[in-house]
Protein backbone atom coordinates (compact mmCIF):
# COMPACT_ATOMS: atom_id res chain seq x y z
CA UNK A 1 0.00 0.00 0.00
CA UNK A 2 1.50 3.33 -1.39
CA UNK A 3 1.40 6.14 1.62
CA UNK A 4 0.19 8.70 -0.73
CA UNK A 5 -1.69 7.97 -4.44
CA UNK A 6 -2.89 10.32 -6.31
CA UNK A 7 -4.79 9.42 -9.90
CA UNK A 8 -5.93 11.66 -12.20
CA UNK A 9 -5.89 14.97 -10.41
CA UNK A 10 -7.47 18.13 -11.75
CA UNK A 11 -8.28 21.13 -10.55
CA UNK A 12 -9.36 24.71 -12.01
CA UNK A 13 -9.56 27.88 -9.77
CA UNK A 14 -11.60 29.66 -12.28
CA UNK A 15 -12.06 28.86 -15.82
CA UNK A 16 -9.11 30.58 -16.88
CA UNK A 17 -6.71 29.13 -14.33
CA UNK A 18 -6.00 25.66 -14.38
CA UNK A 19 -4.09 24.63 -11.61
CA UNK A 20 -3.56 21.10 -12.30
CA UNK A 21 -3.52 19.58 -15.28
CA UNK A 22 -3.92 15.56 -14.18
CA UNK A 23 -1.46 14.91 -11.57
CA UNK A 24 -0.74 11.16 -11.09
CA UNK A 25 1.93 10.51 -8.28
CA UNK A 26 2.55 7.45 -6.44
CA UNK A 27 4.17 8.06 -2.57
CA UNK A 28 5.72 4.58 -1.34
CA UNK A 29 5.49 4.20 2.93
CA UNK A 30 8.96 5.21 4.06
CA UNK A 31 10.16 7.59 1.15
CA UNK A 32 11.40 10.92 1.25
CA UNK A 33 9.86 12.48 -1.89
CA UNK A 34 10.22 16.15 -3.31
CA UNK A 35 8.22 18.34 -5.59
CA UNK A 36 10.37 20.84 -7.05
CA UNK A 37 9.18 23.59 -9.22
CA UNK A 38 8.48 27.53 -8.81
CA UNK A 39 6.17 29.36 -7.18
CA UNK A 40 2.64 29.02 -8.88
CA UNK A 41 3.59 25.52 -10.57
CA UNK A 42 0.84 23.72 -8.69
CA UNK A 43 2.59 22.02 -5.98
CA UNK A 44 0.68 24.14 -2.94
CA UNK A 45 -2.41 22.93 -4.50
CA UNK A 46 -1.52 19.63 -4.44
CA UNK A 47 -0.90 19.60 -0.77
CA UNK A 48 -3.76 21.22 0.05
CA UNK A 49 -5.81 18.87 -2.10
CA UNK A 50 -4.29 15.85 0.00
CA UNK A 51 -5.24 17.22 2.92
CA UNK A 52 -8.84 18.78 1.87
CA UNK A 53 -8.03 22.45 2.03
CA UNK A 54 -8.64 22.04 -1.91
CA UNK A 55 -11.35 20.21 -3.40
CA UNK A 56 -10.43 18.92 -6.97
CA UNK A 57 -12.53 19.07 -9.72
CA UNK A 58 -11.29 15.26 -10.60
CA UNK A 59 -9.41 12.59 -9.61
CA UNK A 60 -8.93 10.74 -6.70
CA UNK A 61 -6.61 10.67 -3.59
CA UNK A 62 -5.74 7.64 -1.44
CA UNK A 63 -3.57 8.02 1.89
CA UNK A 64 -2.37 5.06 3.48
CA UNK A 65 -6.32 3.29 0.91
CA UNK A 66 -7.95 5.91 2.42
CA UNK A 67 -9.77 8.19 0.31
CA UNK A 68 -9.94 11.63 1.36
CA UNK A 69 -13.14 12.34 -0.13
CA UNK A 70 -14.74 9.12 1.31
CA UNK A 71 -12.88 8.25 4.99
CA UNK A 72 -11.53 12.35 5.17
CA UNK A 73 -10.95 11.45 8.96
CA UNK A 74 -9.14 8.16 8.58
CA UNK A 75 -6.82 9.54 5.93
CA UNK A 76 -6.32 12.65 7.89
CA UNK A 77 -5.27 10.85 11.16
CA UNK A 78 -1.90 10.05 9.65
CA UNK A 79 -0.94 13.54 7.90
CA UNK A 80 0.90 16.36 10.01
CA UNK A 81 1.09 19.23 7.39
CA UNK A 82 3.35 22.04 7.59
CA UNK A 83 2.13 24.61 5.27
CA UNK A 84 3.80 27.27 3.34
CA UNK A 85 1.85 30.44 5.33
CA UNK A 86 2.14 30.34 8.94
CA UNK A 87 -0.76 29.48 10.05
CA UNK A 88 -0.99 29.45 14.40
CA UNK A 89 -3.70 31.43 16.33
CA UNK A 90 -2.07 34.43 16.39
CA UNK A 91 -2.80 35.32 20.37
CA UNK A 92 -2.29 32.09 22.19
CA UNK A 93 1.13 31.19 23.54
CA UNK A 94 2.58 28.63 21.49
CA UNK A 95 3.24 25.88 24.26
CA UNK A 96 -1.09 25.76 24.44
CA UNK A 97 -1.27 25.80 20.28
CA UNK A 98 0.98 23.06 20.63
CA UNK A 99 -0.73 21.06 23.38
CA UNK A 100 -4.41 22.05 21.12
CA UNK A 101 -2.74 20.28 18.51
CA UNK A 102 -2.05 17.02 19.76
CA UNK A 103 -5.66 16.88 20.83
CA UNK A 104 -7.24 17.32 18.15
CA UNK A 105 -5.41 14.51 16.62
CA UNK A 106 -6.87 12.02 19.72
CA UNK A 107 -3.46 12.90 22.04
CA UNK A 108 -4.72 12.49 25.39
CA UNK A 109 -3.92 15.82 27.67
CA UNK A 110 -1.35 14.17 29.58
CA UNK A 111 0.61 12.65 26.44
CA UNK A 112 0.48 16.13 24.40
CA UNK A 113 2.08 17.84 27.07
CA UNK A 114 4.73 15.90 27.00
CA UNK A 115 4.63 15.76 23.37
CA UNK A 116 4.48 19.12 23.51
CA UNK A 117 7.68 19.53 25.81
CA UNK A 118 9.69 17.27 23.74
CA UNK A 119 8.79 18.77 20.43
CA UNK A 120 9.85 22.63 21.52
CA UNK A 121 12.64 21.48 22.98
CA UNK A 122 13.98 19.94 20.14
CA UNK A 123 13.11 22.66 17.89
CA UNK A 124 14.90 24.96 20.22
CA UNK A 125 11.28 26.88 21.14
CA UNK A 126 10.99 25.63 24.68
CA UNK A 127 11.77 28.95 26.15
CA UNK A 128 9.32 30.67 23.95
CA UNK A 129 6.13 28.24 24.95
CA UNK A 130 4.61 31.39 27.25
CA UNK A 131 4.62 33.72 24.26
CA UNK A 132 2.63 34.28 21.25
CA UNK A 133 3.47 33.33 17.55
CA UNK A 134 4.05 37.11 16.32
CA UNK A 135 6.82 37.66 19.52
CA UNK A 136 9.10 34.84 17.36
CA UNK A 137 11.64 35.40 14.47
CA UNK A 138 10.56 34.29 10.74
CA UNK A 139 12.81 31.18 11.21
CA UNK A 140 11.31 30.26 14.65
CA UNK A 141 7.62 30.50 13.66
CA UNK A 142 9.06 28.09 10.54
CA UNK A 143 10.09 25.68 13.33
CA UNK A 144 7.15 26.23 15.06
CA UNK A 145 4.81 25.13 11.83
CA UNK A 146 7.38 21.40 11.68
CA UNK A 147 7.02 21.28 15.38
CA UNK A 148 3.22 21.38 15.50
CA UNK A 149 3.10 19.33 12.32
CA UNK A 150 4.68 16.24 14.21
CA UNK A 151 2.35 16.74 17.39
CA UNK A 152 0.01 13.89 16.00
CA UNK A 153 2.07 11.99 15.25
CA UNK A 154 2.07 11.82 11.61
CA UNK A 155 3.03 8.72 9.47
CA UNK A 156 2.69 11.22 6.72
CA UNK A 157 4.33 14.28 7.19
CA UNK A 158 3.91 16.92 4.47
CA UNK A 159 6.22 20.26 4.07
CA UNK A 160 5.32 23.10 1.84
CA UNK A 161 8.34 24.95 1.73
CA UNK A 162 9.49 24.37 5.03
CA UNK A 163 12.80 25.95 4.56
CA UNK A 164 11.45 29.71 2.51
CA UNK A 165 13.17 32.30 4.79
CA UNK A 166 14.90 30.32 7.11
CA UNK A 167 18.67 30.76 7.62
CA UNK A 168 21.42 28.89 6.18
CA UNK A 169 22.56 27.32 9.05
CA UNK A 170 18.99 26.83 10.71
CA UNK A 171 18.44 24.83 7.13
CA UNK A 172 20.77 22.68 7.40
CA UNK A 173 19.94 21.74 11.12
CA UNK A 174 16.56 21.47 9.83
CA UNK A 175 17.55 19.35 6.67
CA UNK A 176 19.31 16.50 9.27
CA UNK A 177 16.40 16.23 11.28
CA UNK A 178 14.18 15.52 8.92
CA UNK A 179 16.32 12.70 7.52
CA UNK A 180 16.27 11.75 10.75
CA UNK A 181 12.83 11.58 10.71
CA UNK A 182 12.54 9.76 7.26
CA UNK A 183 14.78 7.05 8.51
CA UNK A 184 12.74 6.21 11.64
CA UNK A 185 10.15 5.59 9.09
CA UNK A 186 8.42 8.79 8.65
CA UNK A 187 7.27 9.22 4.79
CA UNK A 188 7.95 12.54 3.72
CA UNK A 189 6.59 14.76 1.08
CA UNK A 190 7.88 18.06 0.49
CA UNK A 191 7.93 20.97 -1.64
CA UNK A 192 10.96 23.15 -2.75
CA UNK A 193 12.17 25.42 -5.11
CA UNK A 194 15.62 25.04 -3.36
CA UNK A 195 17.54 22.89 -5.77
CA UNK A 196 19.93 21.71 -2.85
CA UNK A 197 17.23 20.70 -0.57
CA UNK A 198 15.67 18.38 -3.14
CA UNK A 199 19.30 16.85 -4.27
CA UNK A 200 20.14 16.33 -1.32
CA UNK A 201 16.96 14.78 1.13
CA UNK A 202 15.04 13.22 -1.23
CA UNK A 203 14.56 9.64 -2.73
CA UNK A 204 12.34 10.93 -5.77
CA UNK A 205 11.81 14.17 -7.09
CA UNK A 206 8.69 14.99 -8.75
CA UNK A 207 9.19 18.08 -11.37
CA UNK A 208 6.07 20.05 -11.43
CA UNK A 209 5.74 22.88 -13.72
CA UNK A 210 2.39 24.43 -15.24
CA UNK A 211 0.19 21.97 -13.36
CA UNK A 212 1.55 18.89 -14.53
CA UNK A 213 4.47 16.46 -13.63
CA UNK A 214 6.41 16.72 -16.67
CA UNK A 215 9.55 13.86 -14.86
CA UNK A 216 9.41 12.49 -11.69
CA UNK A 217 12.65 9.92 -10.60
CA UNK A 218 15.27 9.96 -7.81
CA UNK A 219 18.05 12.89 -8.38
CA UNK A 220 20.80 10.79 -9.97
CA UNK A 221 18.65 9.12 -12.84
CA UNK A 222 17.12 12.64 -13.42
CA UNK A 223 20.21 14.35 -13.97
CA UNK A 224 21.74 11.32 -15.72
CA UNK A 225 18.63 11.75 -18.63
CA UNK A 226 18.42 15.33 -18.19
CA UNK A 227 21.33 16.66 -18.35
CA UNK A 228 22.84 19.20 -21.10
CA UNK A 229 25.53 16.74 -23.04
CA UNK A 230 28.37 18.91 -24.71
CA UNK A 231 25.83 22.13 -25.10
CA UNK A 232 27.71 25.53 -24.77
CA UNK A 233 26.51 27.11 -21.96
CA UNK A 234 24.97 30.61 -22.94
CA UNK A 235 22.09 32.43 -21.63
CA UNK A 236 20.25 30.92 -18.86
CA UNK A 237 22.59 27.85 -18.11
CA UNK A 238 25.60 30.42 -17.00
CA UNK A 239 24.00 30.19 -13.91
CA UNK A 240 23.38 26.85 -13.86
CA UNK A 241 25.91 24.05 -11.75
CA UNK A 242 26.59 21.18 -14.56
CA UNK A 243 25.34 18.25 -13.20
CA UNK A 244 22.28 19.29 -11.12
CA UNK A 245 18.82 19.27 -10.87
CA UNK A 246 18.85 22.93 -11.59
CA UNK A 247 20.34 21.98 -15.56
CA UNK A 248 16.97 18.97 -15.18
CA UNK A 249 14.71 21.88 -14.60
CA UNK A 250 15.73 24.05 -16.97
CA UNK A 251 15.77 21.32 -19.89
CA UNK A 252 12.77 20.45 -19.11
CA UNK A 253 10.65 23.58 -18.31
CA UNK A 254 13.24 25.93 -20.30
CA UNK A 255 13.34 28.11 -16.86
CA UNK A 256 15.61 28.46 -14.11
CA UNK A 257 14.88 28.14 -10.55
CA UNK A 258 17.86 29.79 -9.23
CA UNK A 259 18.25 33.27 -8.16
CA UNK A 260 21.27 34.29 -10.56
CA UNK A 261 19.56 33.19 -13.38
CA UNK A 262 16.09 35.24 -12.59
CA UNK A 263 18.36 38.36 -12.21
CA UNK A 264 19.77 37.60 -15.58
CA UNK A 265 16.39 37.17 -17.37
CA UNK A 266 15.28 40.61 -15.95
CA UNK A 267 18.19 42.26 -17.01
CA UNK A 268 17.65 40.44 -20.34
CA UNK A 269 14.25 41.88 -20.48
CA UNK A 270 15.31 45.19 -19.74
CA UNK A 271 17.94 45.48 -22.43
CA UNK A 272 15.22 44.80 -24.53
CA UNK B 1 -15.00 7.34 13.77
CA UNK B 2 -14.27 10.75 15.31
CA UNK B 3 -12.54 10.73 18.66
CA UNK B 4 -13.93 12.66 22.00
CA UNK B 5 -10.53 13.81 22.22
CA UNK B 6 -10.71 16.11 19.20
CA UNK B 7 -14.00 17.45 20.08
CA UNK B 8 -12.94 18.02 23.48
CA UNK B 9 -9.96 19.94 22.64
CA UNK B 10 -11.72 22.00 19.98
CA UNK B 11 -14.27 23.28 23.18
CA UNK B 12 -11.10 23.97 25.58
CA UNK B 13 -10.01 25.38 22.90
CA UNK B 14 -13.10 27.81 22.56
CA UNK B 15 -13.15 28.29 26.43
CA UNK B 16 -9.59 29.01 26.49
CA UNK B 17 -9.63 31.94 24.17
CA UNK B 18 -12.97 33.87 25.70
CA UNK B 19 -11.17 33.52 29.53
CA UNK B 20 -8.16 34.57 28.30
CA UNK B 21 -9.69 37.74 27.11
CA UNK B 22 -11.74 37.95 29.55
CA UNK B 23 -11.94 41.96 29.75
CA UNK B 24 -13.70 41.91 26.35
CA UNK B 25 -15.61 39.06 26.79
CA UNK B 26 -17.37 39.26 30.12
CA UNK B 27 -16.94 42.20 32.06
CA UNK B 28 -18.46 44.80 29.24
CA UNK B 29 -21.33 42.93 28.75
CA UNK B 30 -22.30 42.55 32.20
CA UNK B 31 -21.34 46.33 32.88
CA UNK B 32 -23.73 47.31 29.88
CA UNK B 33 -26.51 45.38 31.57
CA UNK B 34 -25.92 46.86 34.74
CA UNK B 35 -26.26 50.05 33.64
CA UNK B 36 -29.26 49.49 31.74
CA UNK B 37 -31.12 48.50 34.96
CA UNK B 38 -29.72 51.16 37.07
CA UNK B 39 -30.81 53.87 34.23
CA UNK B 40 -33.87 52.12 33.17
CA UNK B 41 -34.59 50.48 36.32
CA UNK B 42 -33.67 52.60 39.04
CA UNK B 43 -33.84 56.21 37.72
CA UNK B 44 -36.75 56.69 35.27
CA UNK B 45 -38.02 53.00 36.10
CA UNK B 46 -40.11 55.11 38.68
CA UNK B 47 -41.82 57.14 36.07
CA UNK B 48 -43.28 54.65 34.36
CA UNK B 49 -46.78 52.42 35.75
CA UNK B 50 -46.58 48.80 36.40
CA UNK B 51 -46.84 46.59 33.12
CA UNK B 52 -48.64 43.11 34.16
CA UNK B 53 -48.56 43.73 37.72
CA UNK B 54 -44.64 43.68 38.11
CA UNK B 55 -42.62 47.12 38.21
CA UNK B 56 -41.04 48.56 35.22
CA UNK B 57 -37.31 47.06 36.37
CA UNK B 58 -38.86 43.60 37.09
CA UNK B 59 -40.35 43.62 33.40
CA UNK B 60 -37.34 44.53 31.57
CA UNK B 61 -34.91 42.39 33.28
CA UNK B 62 -35.51 38.97 31.32
CA UNK B 63 -35.47 41.28 28.01
CA UNK B 64 -32.32 42.39 28.83
CA UNK B 65 -30.68 38.97 30.19
CA UNK B 66 -31.79 37.41 26.82
CA UNK B 67 -30.37 40.31 24.77
CA UNK B 68 -26.84 39.82 26.70
CA UNK B 69 -27.15 35.98 25.91
CA UNK B 70 -28.11 37.11 22.23
CA UNK B 71 -25.23 39.47 21.39
CA UNK B 72 -23.12 37.67 23.60
CA UNK B 73 -23.31 34.11 22.02
CA UNK B 74 -23.01 36.05 18.73
CA UNK B 75 -19.80 37.69 19.35
CA UNK B 76 -18.10 34.79 20.92
CA UNK B 77 -18.69 32.56 17.65
CA UNK B 78 -18.32 34.79 15.32
CA UNK B 79 -14.95 37.06 16.36
CA UNK B 80 -13.60 33.10 17.15
CA UNK B 81 -14.52 32.15 13.73
CA UNK B 82 -13.57 35.31 11.63
CA UNK B 83 -9.71 35.67 13.90
CA UNK B 84 -9.30 31.93 12.95
CA UNK B 85 -10.08 32.57 9.33
CA UNK B 86 -7.92 35.93 9.09
CA UNK B 87 -4.93 34.53 10.97
CA UNK B 88 -5.64 31.10 8.69
CA UNK B 89 -5.45 28.37 11.98
CA UNK B 90 -8.86 27.75 10.64
CA UNK B 91 -6.92 25.87 8.01
CA UNK B 92 -4.83 23.80 10.42
CA UNK B 93 -8.17 23.00 12.35
CA UNK B 94 -9.61 21.70 8.71
CA UNK B 95 -7.02 19.84 8.15
CA UNK B 96 -6.75 17.85 11.42
CA UNK B 97 -9.02 14.72 11.50
CA UNK B 98 -11.92 16.44 13.22
CA UNK B 99 -16.19 16.80 11.46
CA UNK B 100 -17.70 19.50 10.60
CA UNK B 101 -20.03 18.71 13.05
CA UNK B 102 -17.58 18.68 15.85
CA UNK B 103 -16.64 22.12 14.47
CA UNK B 104 -19.66 23.37 14.66
CA UNK B 105 -20.81 22.25 17.92
CA UNK B 106 -17.53 23.01 19.62
CA UNK B 107 -17.93 26.83 18.56
CA UNK B 108 -21.51 26.98 19.58
CA UNK B 109 -20.82 25.39 23.00
CA UNK B 110 -18.47 28.00 23.51
CA UNK B 111 -21.36 30.68 22.62
CA UNK B 112 -23.42 29.02 24.98
CA UNK B 113 -20.66 28.94 27.73
CA UNK B 114 -20.55 32.84 27.38
CA UNK B 115 -24.00 33.17 26.74
CA UNK B 116 -25.30 31.68 29.97
CA UNK B 117 -22.51 33.37 31.83
CA UNK B 118 -23.69 36.83 31.02
CA UNK B 119 -27.03 35.72 31.20
CA UNK B 120 -27.17 34.00 34.30
CA UNK B 121 -24.89 36.66 35.90
CA UNK B 122 -27.53 39.42 34.55
CA UNK B 123 -30.95 37.30 36.31
CA UNK B 124 -28.59 36.61 39.20
CA UNK B 125 -27.54 39.69 39.96
CA UNK B 126 -30.52 41.99 39.54
CA UNK B 127 -33.09 39.50 41.01
CA UNK B 128 -30.92 38.90 44.05
CA UNK B 129 -30.88 42.95 44.33
CA UNK B 130 -35.03 43.14 43.79
CA UNK B 131 -35.52 40.43 45.99
CA UNK B 132 -37.60 38.50 43.33
CA UNK B 133 -37.94 34.95 42.86
CA UNK B 134 -37.32 32.87 39.71
CA UNK B 135 -40.75 31.37 38.05
CA UNK B 136 -39.72 28.52 36.35
CA UNK B 137 -35.87 27.47 36.09
CA UNK B 138 -36.89 24.81 33.48
CA UNK B 139 -38.47 27.54 30.96
CA UNK B 140 -35.50 30.06 32.08
CA UNK B 141 -32.59 27.47 31.22
CA UNK B 142 -34.54 26.52 28.14
CA UNK B 143 -34.72 29.96 27.07
CA UNK B 144 -31.42 30.99 27.96
CA UNK B 145 -29.46 27.75 25.80
CA UNK B 146 -31.82 28.35 22.91
CA UNK B 147 -31.04 31.73 22.65
CA UNK B 148 -26.59 30.67 22.98
CA UNK B 149 -27.51 28.31 20.26
CA UNK B 150 -29.50 30.31 17.80
CA UNK B 151 -27.15 32.93 18.04
CA UNK B 152 -23.88 31.20 18.22
CA UNK B 153 -24.78 29.64 14.82
CA UNK B 154 -25.96 33.57 13.45
CA UNK B 155 -22.62 34.61 14.42
CA UNK B 156 -21.20 30.94 12.73
CA UNK B 157 -22.75 31.95 9.61
CA UNK B 158 -22.22 35.67 10.05
CA UNK B 159 -18.59 34.92 10.16
CA UNK B 160 -18.34 32.72 7.19
CA UNK B 161 -20.07 35.02 4.93
CA UNK B 162 -17.91 38.62 5.94
CA UNK B 163 -15.51 39.68 3.90
CA UNK B 164 -14.36 42.66 6.82
CA UNK B 165 -14.49 42.80 10.40
CA UNK B 166 -17.45 45.94 9.74
CA UNK B 167 -19.67 43.93 8.03
CA UNK B 168 -19.75 41.66 11.42
CA UNK B 169 -20.29 44.82 14.01
CA UNK B 170 -22.96 45.77 11.35
CA UNK B 171 -24.79 42.75 11.55
CA UNK B 172 -24.89 43.14 15.31
CA UNK B 173 -25.69 46.98 15.03
CA UNK B 174 -27.95 47.37 12.34
CA UNK B 175 -30.09 43.57 12.68
CA UNK B 176 -29.60 42.16 15.93
CA UNK B 177 -29.99 45.07 18.08
CA UNK B 178 -32.87 46.57 16.31
CA UNK B 179 -34.95 43.32 16.73
CA UNK B 180 -33.77 42.32 20.17
CA UNK B 181 -35.01 46.30 21.17
CA UNK B 182 -38.45 45.67 18.89
CA UNK B 183 -38.96 42.04 20.21
CA UNK B 184 -40.53 43.75 23.43
CA UNK B 185 -37.49 44.25 25.38
CA UNK B 186 -38.58 47.59 26.93
CA UNK B 187 -41.69 47.35 26.64
CA UNK B 188 -45.41 45.14 26.16
CA UNK B 189 -46.78 44.54 22.84
CA UNK B 190 -50.07 45.38 24.08
CA UNK B 191 -49.36 48.75 24.90
CA UNK B 192 -48.40 49.33 21.21
CA UNK B 193 -51.05 50.99 18.19
CA UNK B 194 -52.61 47.64 15.89
CA UNK B 195 -49.97 48.10 13.26
CA UNK B 196 -46.68 48.26 14.76
CA UNK B 197 -47.98 45.19 17.06
CA UNK B 198 -49.10 43.17 14.00
CA UNK B 199 -45.60 43.90 12.55
CA UNK B 200 -43.77 43.16 16.27
CA UNK B 201 -45.43 39.37 15.98
CA UNK B 202 -43.48 38.24 13.05
CA UNK B 203 -40.31 39.46 14.61
CA UNK B 204 -38.83 35.89 15.91
CA UNK B 205 -37.33 37.07 18.95
CA UNK B 206 -40.40 38.03 19.89
CA UNK B 207 -40.84 35.46 21.04
CA UNK B 208 -38.53 34.82 22.60
CA UNK B 209 -38.08 37.25 24.96
CA UNK B 210 -41.46 36.88 25.76
CA UNK B 211 -40.76 33.30 26.61
CA UNK B 212 -37.63 33.73 28.94
CA UNK B 213 -39.91 36.41 30.35
CA UNK B 214 -42.35 33.84 31.24
CA UNK B 215 -39.64 31.65 32.55
CA UNK B 216 -37.92 34.35 34.50
CA UNK B 217 -42.08 36.19 35.61
CA UNK B 218 -45.01 34.29 34.99
CA UNK B 219 -46.23 36.37 32.68
CA UNK B 220 -47.04 36.01 28.88
CA UNK B 221 -48.45 37.76 25.79
CA UNK B 222 -47.95 34.49 23.44
CA UNK B 223 -49.05 31.13 24.62
CA UNK B 224 -45.92 29.43 26.35
CA UNK B 225 -45.72 26.69 23.45
CA UNK B 226 -45.68 29.32 20.24
CA UNK B 227 -42.45 30.38 21.77
CA UNK B 228 -40.44 27.09 22.45
CA UNK B 229 -41.66 25.59 19.23
CA UNK B 230 -40.88 28.47 16.87
CA UNK B 231 -37.61 29.57 18.71
CA UNK B 232 -36.73 25.69 19.06
CA UNK B 233 -37.24 24.82 15.39
CA UNK B 234 -35.46 27.87 14.09
CA UNK B 235 -32.70 27.17 16.24
CA UNK B 236 -32.62 23.18 14.97
CA UNK B 237 -32.26 24.66 11.53
CA UNK B 238 -29.97 27.01 11.69
CA UNK B 239 -27.42 24.44 13.70
CA UNK B 240 -28.20 21.92 10.37
CA UNK B 241 -27.71 24.96 8.02
CA UNK B 242 -23.95 25.96 10.24
CA UNK B 243 -23.23 21.99 9.85
CA UNK B 244 -24.23 22.02 6.22
CA UNK B 245 -21.89 25.08 5.50
CA UNK B 246 -19.12 23.16 7.07
CA UNK B 247 -19.90 19.96 5.38
CA UNK B 248 -19.81 21.23 2.18
CA UNK B 249 -16.59 24.01 2.83
CA UNK B 250 -18.54 26.80 2.09
CA UNK B 251 -16.14 29.88 2.10
CA UNK B 252 -13.37 27.24 3.77
CA UNK B 253 -12.35 25.01 0.72
CA UNK B 254 -11.31 25.90 -2.09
Amino acid sequence: MNAIEITGLKKSYSATVEALKGIDLSIPQGEFFGLLGPNGAGKTTIINSIVGLVRPNSGSIKVMGHDIRKEPLAAKRYLGLSPQEINIHAYFPIGNVMEFQGGFYGLSKKESKQRAEKLLKDFGLWEKRKVGRFKLSGGMQRRLMIARALMGKPKILILDEPTAGIDVELRHELWEFLKGLNSDGTTILLTTHYIEEAELLCERVGIIHKGKIVACDSPTKLIEKYRFENKERKGVLKFVRPGSLEEVFVNLTGKSLAEGAKEWEVSRDLQL
Amino acid sequence: MGSFTGFATLVTQEFFRFWRLIRQTIFPPILTTLLFILIFGFSLGERIQEIHGFPYILYIIPGLAAMGVMNNAFSNTSTSLYMARFDQSLDNILAAPLKPIEIVTALVVGGIARGILIGGITLAVSLLLLKQPLFSWPVTFFFLIQQSILFGCWGIIGALRAKTWDSLATTQTFVITPLVYLGGVFYSINLLPDIWKKISIVNPLFYMVDGIRYGVLGILEVPLWHSVALSGLLTLLLFALCVYLFQIGYKLVR
